[in-house]
């Protein structure tokens, strides 16, 4: 479905130095720097995939999800939806896809959103009964029609993601990219954005790539994970064995009858206050079960839980804090 | 052939559409163009004056008659009228450029171009349209022209021309913002430029002037060639029936080089972080 071959993006940045001796210099030698924002990224991705494409800020992220949909032009390498070039056949491959920035709106500001809509229909060429089915489809997912008839411009940002959202799909897309599409969002907006995915993929085998900052959105939508930094790729694989991978281990926290905390075998002990201590141990190691049934031999246990590592860890580690 | 055809029915439904919504903003803020209505055709009203003026005080500009330069004048201001309804986008390129507000252009199936221009028609420049008309019109009827259907086709064409170059030089001036990554505000030099090249003939300019707006910047092709050759008056360049015609041409060249310098220096759009 999408082939990322070899991707690279260099920004140029006028380099400005303070003051009028800088301003002197600029004028002599414009100091052009380059930012290589995104080094050699190769993926692929299956139709009907959702990926969590993740990284801290200054990643790439957005720069590879402009890039993937045609805004930018590669400064190396190739993105191929459905085998077609998107930098060289710009027209025909961005009808495939649908593209939602969190952070700015794609609509026009002085339009009512309705307006916006029917401005699409044409542009996409959508069959008035197509259009109608999927307003109605979409309206049953995220309640559109009550702000249809309201300017962009005096819409909450709730309301307006929504419309950028209905917007990206008036013309049934296959991929749909999402920039950050649950910034900013209240905890209910937020969980019908996340449905939304959800039935789309369902309903319609959209595939989706989703960048977030939400370790909710990863938990609740992602089967699949892509890790970069620095425009690099650290990590590409299923979330749960990428989890297995970079944390290989879980803590059994145990709570005894007194301040005395012994040692068990195969585990170590990171912690210890009051009564309360706290054991890592390998998966590959030993069992919660074997930890407890030693220590209950050396002391008695009034309470035990188990933290796993999770998807902030993974990303803590990936991103090499 | 059959897949150009399709995609001209495809622009043409999109234009229409543009088109509609832009006369229902009308509808829907009326006070709006009321206000333009009367400030907008006053500024021209009052350059026209000041012609009448210095015709008056000097007999005539360059050999040009008062009847003469109300025609020249009216068809120079109905061609800016149709840049500002089309192409006064134009003017605001560098910050689409250095805002990233082509991204939304770019993700959808249409020439970038055409979606920066025509989802942004100003409705509001047909307010420039009128005085144009008027003056024309006076100007029509002091020369005394015989209105046949080859005058009328001169005059559409050469005004489909005029404004295709006025419009070609914003694109050319725009575009610039994707090579220097900064925006410079120049619709309103470029306006003064203008006006003072295609309201007036250029020939009470120097002749190293006239050149250039001749062969390098072709605004000589906006008024003063076209309208030399529809009233008869001679000029050492080119004369005749065919001018008018040539204009279009020169519409064409314009436009359709700025669009390359357009779309090269697209490709070195880098949009905007956020
Ligand atoms: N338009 C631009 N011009 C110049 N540099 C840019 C531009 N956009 C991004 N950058 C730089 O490129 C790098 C990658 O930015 P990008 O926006 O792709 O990161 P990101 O992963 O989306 O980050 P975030 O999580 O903060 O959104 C950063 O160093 C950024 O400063
Ligand atoms: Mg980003």
């Amino acid at each position: 479905m999408i082939d990322v071959v070899n991707l690279c993006k260099d920004y140029t940045l006028k380099r400005k130095e303070p003051g009028l001796k800088g301003a002197f210099k600029g004028l002599v030698n414009p100091g052009i720097e380059k930012i290589h924002a995104v080094a050699d990224l190769s993926f692929h991705i299956d139709a009907g995939e959702i990926v969590g494409f993740i990284g801290p800020n200054g990643a790439g992220k957005s720069t590879t999800i402009k890039m993937m949909s045609g805004i930018l032009t590669p400064s190396s390498g190739s993105v191929l939806i459905n085998g077609a070039d998107i930098t060289k056949h710009r027209k025909e491959v961005v009808r495939n896809i649908g593209v939602v920035f969190g952070q700015r709106t794609q609509l026009n500001w002085d339009l009512r959103l309705g307006e916006s809509f029917e401005l699409l229909k044409h542009i996409y060429q959508i069959d008035q009964k197509d259009y109608d089915r999927t307003i109605d489809e979409l309206d049953s997912i995220l309640g559109i029609k009550e702000i249809i008839n309201q300017p962009v411009r005096q819409m909450s940002l709730g309301q307006r993601v929504k419309g950028d959202l209905v917007a990206s799909m008036l013309h049934s897309p296959k991929v749909l990219f999402l920039d950050e599409p649950t910034i900013g969002l209240d905890v209910s907006s937020k969980y019908a954005l996340r449905k939304f995915i959800k039935e789309i993929n369902k309903l319609r085998q959209t595939t989706v790539i989703l960048t977030t900052h939400d370790l909710g959105d990863i938990q609740e939508l992602c089967e699949r994970l892509i890790i970069i930094n620095h425009g690099v790729m650290m990590e590409d694989g299923n979330l749960s064995e990428i989890v297995d991978r970079i944390a290989p281990y879980k803590t059994l926290v145990v709570e005894f009858y007194d301040e005395k905390a012994p040692e068990a075998n195969f585990c170590e002990m990171i912690e210890h206050s009051g009564n309360i201590a706290k054991y890592k141990f390998m998966k590959k190691d030993t069992t919660a079960a074997d930890i407890i049934a030693d220590l209950s031999k050396r002391q008695t246990i009034k309470d035990v839980s188990i933290e796993e590592a999770g998807i902030d860890d993974i990303i803590k580690i990936a991103y090499g804090h | 052939m059959k897949k150009a055809f399709k995609e001209l029915g495809h622009y043409l439904d999109v234009t229409i559409q543009v088109i509609k919504m832009a006369f229902l903003t009308i509808v829907e803020y009326p006070a709006n163009i009321a206000g333009w209505m009367i400030s907008n055709p006053i500024q021209f009203i009052v350059g026209f004056a000041t012609i009448k003026f210095v015709v008056e005080s000097f007999g005539e500009i360059n050999g040009w008659n008062y009847g003469q330069l109300a025609f020249l004048y009216g068809l120079s201001v109905m061609s800016h009228a149709l840049s500002m309804i089309f192409f006064v986008q134009g003017w605001f390129m560098g910050y689409f450029v250095l805002e990233g507000d082509f991204d939304r252009y770019l993700t959808r199936p249409m020439s970038v171009l055409y979606q920066f221009f025509f989802t942004n028609i100003n409705i509001f420049g047909i307010t420039d349209l009128i005085p144009g008309i008027l003056v024309f019109v006076y100007g029509c009827i002091k020369c005394a022209v015989q209105v046949t259907p080859f005058f009328v086709l001169q005059v559409l064409v050469m005004l489909i021309g005029a404004t295709l170059i006025r419009g070609g030089i914003y694109i050319f001036l725009g575009s610039t913002s994707f090579y220097t990554k900064s925006t410079t505000d120049f619709g309103m030099y470029t306006q003064e430029i203008m006006d003072k090249t295609t309201l007036y003939p250029i020939s009470m300019y120097p002749e190293s002037l006239q050149f250039i707006l001749t062969y390098l910047i072709p605004i000589g092709w906006v008024s003063f060639y076209p309208v030399s050759s529809l009233l008869g008056i001679e000029n050492s360049v080119l004369n005749g029936m065919v001018v008018p015609f040539v204009t279009l041409l020169v519409g064409l060249l314009v436009i359709t080089l700025s669009g390359l310098f357009f779309k090269a220096g697209l490709k070195k759009y880098e949009s905007a972080g956020n």
